[in-house]
C-alpha cells in the first residue's frame, strides 16, 4: 500500500484531499485513496496538520 | 423526498458561498438545488470563525445582518503580539467584528436559501460532473449509497478547499504548490480568559503564519495555528508548545479539535467556464494575510448569483455570459487581495527580531493604516529603526 493513513490520528480535515494534484484522494466517511492515480508527490504527507499520513515508495 | 431531475442550477457545498448564491439565485426566480455532503451543514468547519462587521456587503445585498444567535462573541478590535511579548492594540469602528458559531450561522444561511425557494439537501455528495457532447449538463449525486443524475444548465462549485468538482472541471490545475497554502490546527477551549479582542501572535511560534486566540464567549476561545504548508511542520505540535508555555492556558479544557489547509495565495483568475462557476474558498478567494474567507465567500456568492440570474434570463450560460462575475471580482476584491499578497511575501521574510522591532516602531494609528492597506508611513517608521529591512520592505512602498 502506498497511501498509509493512521486513522487514529486523522481529524478528517481533508487537507490532503485539497492538495492532491491527481484527485486521488477524497473524503467520504474517511479519507479514501485511489492508488492507481497516486504519483507519490508526497504533498499529502507534508501538509497533514497532524502528520497522520505516510507514503511508502 | 426525491430530488427533481432538473434544475436551473446545482450548487455543490452549502457553506457561506454556496448558500448565499443559492438564496440570490432563487430570489431571482431560478430553480436551485443546494447540496452538502456533510450530515450537518456547518459542522465541522475548518475555520477560525472570525468575520469583520460590514465587510460582507455587496451592492443591493447590503441589508444582510448576522443574527445574534449565530454570534459567539462580539469583537472590538485586535491585539497583535510580538515574539518578545510586546503588543499593539487597535480598536475602532473599523475593527469591529464577530466570532461566529458556524454550526448555527451556516445552517441559518442555508435556511435562508430554502426560504427563498431553493431545494436544500444535507448528507448529499456530488460524485462527478455530467458531461454530454463535451458540455457540462449537471452532476451525479450520491445519497444513502444510491446515485442520482441531476441535470442543470449551471453547476456551481462552492466546495471549499477540497474543490473536487471544480478541479474535475479544470479549475486551478495542476494543483496547489504547498507554498501557497497554510496548514492549520485549532482547539475550541473553555476556561480561557479572554477580552473583546482577537489576538494574533507573530514569529517563530508559527512559521509563515500566526497563532490566534479568537474569543467565543466570556471564557471560551478558538485557539489555533497556521504555518506555511511547504515547511513540513506539524502545526498541532507547534500549537501544543505555544499553549504549554503559557500559564494563561493552564486550566483550559478542549471542547473540539479541528484543522485543515487554507489557500494563502492568489485567487483563481479564471472563475467561470461554459455552464460552470466557482465561488468562495474553492476559487481561492481568501485573504492571504489572515486566511479569512467567510465574507469574501459571501460576496462572491452574491456577485455570482446576480450574474447567474442575468444569464438565466438570456438562457445563455456560456463562459462569456457568465464573465461579468469574473470581471467584477477581478476589478475589485482580487486587486485588493493581490496587494495583500505582496505584504504576505514581505512579512514571511522577517525573523523574530524583525517582528519585535516592527511592533515597537508602530503604534495603534500606524497599525490601523496597515490594516487598511496603507503601508507607506509604517514602513518609513520601521526603516528608521531598522534600515537593513529596506530591501525586504521596499516593495511595499514602490507599487
Amino acid at each position: 500500500m502506498v497511501f498509509n493513513l493512521d486513522k487514529r490520528k486523522c481529524i478528517l480535515c481533508a487537507g490532503c484531499v485539497s492538495v492532491c494534484p491527481k484527485l486521488a484522494l477524497s473524503l467520504k466517511e474517511s479519507i479514501v485513496c485511489d492508488e492507481s492515480l497516486c504519483i507519490k508527490c508526497l504533498a499529502c504527507e507534508k501538509v497533514c496538520p497532524v502528520n497522520a499520513i505516510k507514503i511508502l515508495k | 423526498m426525491n430530488f427533481k431531475e432538473e434544475y436551473d442550477a446545482v450548487v455543490v457545498g452549502a457553506g457561506p458561498a454556496g448558500s448565499v448564491f443559492a438564496k440570490v439565485a432563487a430570489e431571482g426566480g431560478m430553480s436551485v438545488l443546494l447540496i452538502d455532503k456533510k450530515k450537518s451543514i456547518g459542522s465541522p468547519v475548518r475555520c477560525g470563525e472570525g468575520i469583520g462587521e460590514g465587510k460582507w456587503k455587496w451592492g443591493k445585498h447590503s441589508n444582510f445582518r448576522v443574527p445574534e444567535k449565530a454570534v459567539a462573541a462580539h469583537i472590538g478590535g485586535a491585539l497583535l503580539v510580538a515574539p518578545n511579548g510586546n503588543s499593539i492594540t487597535v480598536r475602532n469602528e473599523g475593527t469591529k467584528g464577530f466570532v461566529l458559531e458556524r454550526k448555527i450561522f451556516d445552517k441559518f444561511l442555508a435556511a435562508e436559501a430554502a426560504r427563498a425557494g431553493a431545494h436544500v439537501r444535507a448528507n448529499t455528495g456530488a460524485k462527478n460532473l455530467l458531461i454530454k457532447g463535451g458540455k457540462i449538463c449537471g452532476v451525479r449525486l450520491e445519497y444513502f449509497g444510491e446515485e442520482f443524475e441531476v441535470r442543470s444548465d449551471l453547476v456551481v462549485s462552492a466546495e471549499g478547499m477540497e474543490a473536487r468538482i471544480a478541479r474535475e472541471a479544470g479549475f486551478g490545475l495542476p494543483s496547489f504548490s504547498l507554498y501557497d497554502v497554510d496548514t492549520c490546527f485549532e482547539y475550541e477551549m473553555v476556561n480561557v480568559e479572554v477580552s473583546d479582542l482577537i489576538e494574533i501572535y507573530l514569529g517563530s511560534c508559527a512559521p509563515r503564519g500566526y497563532v490566534w486566540v479568537f474569543p467565543k464567549g466570556r471564557d471560551c476561545a478558538n485557539v489555533g495555528i497556521g504555518v506555511g504548508g511547504h515547511l513540513g511542520l506539524n502545526p498541532k505540535k507547534l500549537l501544543d508548545k505555544f499553549i504549554d508555555s503559557s500559564p494563561r492556558f493552564k486550566k483550559a479544557e478542549v471542547l473540539e479539535e479541528k484543522g485543515g489547509v487554507i489557500s494563502v495565495g492568489e485567487c483563481l483568475k479564471e472563475l467561470v467556464k461554459d455552464n460552470f462557476m466557482v465561488i468562495g474558498t474553492a476559487a481561492h478567494q481568501v485573504d492571504p494575510i489572515h486566511g479569512g474567507g467567510i465574507a469574501l465567500a459571501m460576496k462572491a456568492g452574491a456577485i455570482a448569483g446576480d450574474t447567474a440570474i442575468e444569464a438565466w434570463r438570456k438562457k445563455d450560460f456560456s463562459k462569456k455570459s457568465l464573465s461579468p462575475y469574473t470581471e467584477q471580482w477581478n476589478s475589485t476584491e482580487a486587486k485588493r487581495l493581490d496587494k495583500k499578497l505582496v505584504l504576505r511575501k514581505v512579512i514571511e521574510q522577517l525573523n523574530d527580531s524583525d517582528y519585535n522591532a516592527i511592533i515597537e516602531a508602530l503604534d495603534e494609528k500606524e497599525l490601523d493604516k496597515v490594516l487598511k492597506g496603507e503601508y507607506k508611513s509604517a514602513v518609513a517608521r520601521v526603516l528608521l529603526k531598522r534600515p537593513q529591512l529596506l530591501k525586504v520592505l521596499g516593495v511595499l512602498i514602490t507599487n
